[in-house]
């Protein structure tokens, strides 16, 4: 395990090898492996996005913190079964370590799966944030620029390249991280009542209930896409401390904006606010400022661009995978071709379902669904696959 | 393959694409064609139509004048104002929203509420007032004798607002929605009366199901800030034992018994005894506390008057209900409550410490 760091180089000058086009485009490149805090910051903000906006609305009753508190917890037992992979040795080989682990055939079946997730992921977490920057700050403009906008800030991010793209996740939890704290006065009377959180407990345990804790496991699921991102990342052994660390702050943030929004709003009215986090930014007001909802907003964007072009980049890369392209090195044509796979996606989406009541529903159903399943698939997968292996 | 060519020629064609579809920017929000609107004033009008009216503001040196447009639908007296005015009226700045009483007696201001939530310029933290009389007439009036009349009366809402001192029960929109959807609680709005040329506070309207049902008015609203929604009045005066309290600062405690039977409410007052003109003499400690204790026994019976009204009309401003809710309990629901607070015993208790009207001792004889 300890070759990793020198194996690096050598890995870059194998892609080089492939084709002559590599020099222009070096998207998947690794200089120097960036160090373990950077999962702490990978791991929180890859859990934070769209979901948290609209997470009260699913939880509504105050005992669901519970939930969130029950769920971190597994997440965190999930996140030690990652940190077995993180150290391995298949790890740090990316592609070649799959290919060991599972064969060919399997890989690129993953791959096809991988990349329509990731598709779909990327699809619901814009169309979400666009909605959001639609109804807030330009109801009036055609959400297809704001779908172009963001996507093309996210497609400079990453046409920096994967290693520079991981580091913008600096930028993106500095310019996120402090939004929780603009949520603090909400914890104060007069509006917060503290007999609003009773019952502490659930005294009634529904369908919905279900449906919300699968929410929220599915609100954790960021990091398992850190699993193809690891050859950038160095892996030493204390790893799953940062880990650790990072999903403690999601559970931590998590939970005060959904005690937050239910002090603020009451389980009634919550149940029926599209985006309860958004109004209750609208509800701050300074002297000075008046509409800190749009400032708020406009910072969350980092998160999403950050969010974007990573799985962007993860996207193309599955495509190489399963379009047999892996040895020849990132084309130009096949990257903007992904983007703009994206693109139609997302349009496409909009314009058949997003826009409808049931459209929308579906969608995010699917996608807390999926997104919860690949939670739990593939940390395990990849647990029992490394033990098998050491143990042959 | 130059590298930049392709990024620059695949947006070229997205933006020709898109623009084909429509312009991304279609309101005009230059600031010398807009005109902020600070208030909605809704009345009822002929044949069950609104009418809504605003003051139109200058930029420019110019004469205000009151908008008035009797519509159906809210949204619509918003585009016909700006059909005959110059210049476009933005909601961004709107910051009260007049109901006129008659139509908050007869119910649906829920409705309007909605249209206002929904509205992405507007910002949850618009006054909701209720007016008893004619609004427009004072507004009309007033336009002669001060300019910025609308901008003052929101200054003299935001005052009171601010710190929560008492005196006024300011509810903005989200507060009053809030309300309106917990099943424990019930709204409340302040109440305003309006002629040619007045516009005072007269109390608080209390809410059941979306609809005025009783206001309270001078002394019951001196308790009910007291009670629940400032816990402090500067100047609490009862003019039936000549005497005034300042600076009150009420400490509240709630409690019901396990069956909903009984509800024991304890209050207890701080302040200071700032004018006296009754007989007693309250240099003597014996005849002070005697003022004291009569102070306490009307309290009490006020209190409870009070109380037993708000049962009669079923509305459970104080939130008593959800004194109710226990952290390992099922809520009850609503009817159920309101079963309950109809038929629940009062036991009122008053504790008042006062200082006494003179600098220094009470002198002991």
């Amino acid at each position: 395990m300890d070759e990793n760091t020198s194996e690096i180089p050598k890995t870059t000058a194998e892609i080089a090898e492939g084709d002559e086009e590599v020099r222009s485009l070096f998207l998947y490149n690794r200089t120097s492996p960036i160090g373990g805090i950077y999962f702490l910051f990978l791991v929180n903000r890859m859990q934070m996005h769209y979901f948290i906006l609209i997470m009260p609305v699913y939880l509504v009753h105050s005992y669901m913190v519970w939930g969130i508190i029950v769920m971190g917890l597994l997440s965190q037992l999930n996140l030690m079964m990652m940190s077995k992979w993180f150290n391995s040795s298949y790890a740090a080989k990316g592609y070649q370590g799959f290919l060991q682990l599972f064969g060919k055939r399997a890989v690129q079946v993953f791959a096809i799966l991988g990349f329509l997730i990731i598709l779909f992921k990327i699809s619901i977490i814009t169309l979400g944030y666009v909605e959001m920057l639609h109804s807030f700050i330009y109801p009036s403009m055609n959400k297809k620029w704001l779908i172009l906008m963001i996507l093309l800030i996210s497609l400079f991010v990453a046409s920096h390249g994967m290693e520079k793209t991981l580091r913008f996740v600096i930028i993106a939890f500095l310019c996120g991280a402090w939004i929780v704290i603009m949520f603090i006065p909400f914890f104060f009377p007069p509006i917060a009542n503290y007999r609003d959180l009773y019952p502490l407990i659930p005294t009634e345990w529904s369908g919905q209930s279900w449906q919300g804790l699968l929410f929220i496991w599915s609100a954790f699921s960021g990091p398992v896409y850190l699993v193809f991102m690891v050859p950038w990342l160095s892996s030493n052994k204390k790893i799953s401390k940062y880990l650790v660390i990072g999903n403690m702050l999601t559970i931590i943030e998590f939970s005060l904006l959904f005690i937050a929004s239910v002090l603020f709003y009451g389980s009634n009215f919550l149940s029926k606010i599209n985006f309860p986090i958004g109004y209750m930014g609208s509800y701050i007001q300074t002297s000075g400022l008046e509409r800190i909802d749009h400032i708020l907003i406009s910072f969350h964007m980092f998160n999403y661009v950050f969010d974007i072009s990573i799985l962007l980049l993860s996207l193309y890369g599955a495509g190489r995978v399963f379009m047999r392209k892996m040895n020849k090195g990132a084309t130009r044509i096949g990257f903007l071709s992904s983007w703009f796979i994206i693109l139609m996606s997302i349009i496409l989406m909009d314009q058949w379902l997003w826009e409808t009541i049931p459209g929308q529903k579906m969608l995010l159903n699917i996608q807390i669904w999926l997104g919860a399943f690949i939670y739990l698939l593939v940390p395990a997968i990849l647990f029992t696959a490394v033990k098998r292996k050491e143990s042959m | 393959m130059l590298p930049y060519k392709h990024y620059g020629l695949l947006a070229s064609v997205c933006l020709m694409w898109m623009a084909g579809c429509s312009s991304p920017y279609v309101e005009n929000n230059l600031i010398e064609e807009i005109a902020p609107v600070v208030f909605w004033s809704i009345g009822e009008g002929t044949e069950g139509k609104l009418k809504i009216s605003t003051l139109v503001p200058p930029l420019i040196q110019e004469k205000k004048r009151l908008l008035s447009k009797e519509v159906d639908l809210l949204k619509q007296g918003g585009r016909e104002f700006n059909l005959i005015y110059y210049q476009e009226l933005k909601q961004g700045q709107l910051r009260m929203l007049l109901i006129n009483e008659e139509l908050a007696k007869k119910g649906g201001i829920e409705k309007m509420i909605n249209t206002i939530l929904v509205d992405p310029d507007i910002s949850t933290r618009v006054y909701l007032l209720i007016v008893r009389g004619d609004f427009d007439e004072y507004i009309k009036n007033q336009l002669t004798k001060q300019e910025n009349q609308d901008y003052f009366l929101y200054r003299m809402l935001k005052h009171y607002e601010k710190h929560n001192q008492g005196e006024m029960s300011i509810v903005d929109i989200h507060q009053f929605m809030k309300m309106l959807y917990s099943p424990l609680k019930d709204p409340i709005l302040p109440v305003f009366h309006s002629d040619k040329n007045n516009f005072d506070y007269l109390g608080t309207a209390l809410f059941q199901n979306d609809k005025e049902v009783m206001v309270i008015q001078d002394l019951d609203d001196n308790i009910f800030q007291l009670l629940d929604n400032d816990h402090f009045l500067k100047v609490l005066a009862i003019p039936k034992l000549s005497i005034s309290l300042g600076r009150v600062r009420s400490n509240v405690r709630m409690k019901l018994s396990e069956d909903y039977s009984t509800l024991s409410l304890h209050v207890g007052l701080q302040g200071r005894m700032e004018e006296y003109q009754g007989e007693l003499d309250i240099q003597s400690e014996k005849q002070l506390e005697q003022l004291i204790h009569e102070v306490k026994v009307y309290l009490e019976e006020q209190t409870s008057d009070l109380i037993k009204k708000m049962q009669r009309w079923k509305v459970d401003p104080l939130e008593v209900g959800t004194h109710s809710l226990k952290p390992f309990s099922k809520e009850i629901t609503e009817e159920q409550w309101l079963k309950y607070w109809e038929n629940m015993k009062i036991n009122v208790d008053y504790e008042i410490k006062v200082h006494p009207l003179i600098n220094g001792s009470v002198q002991v004889r």
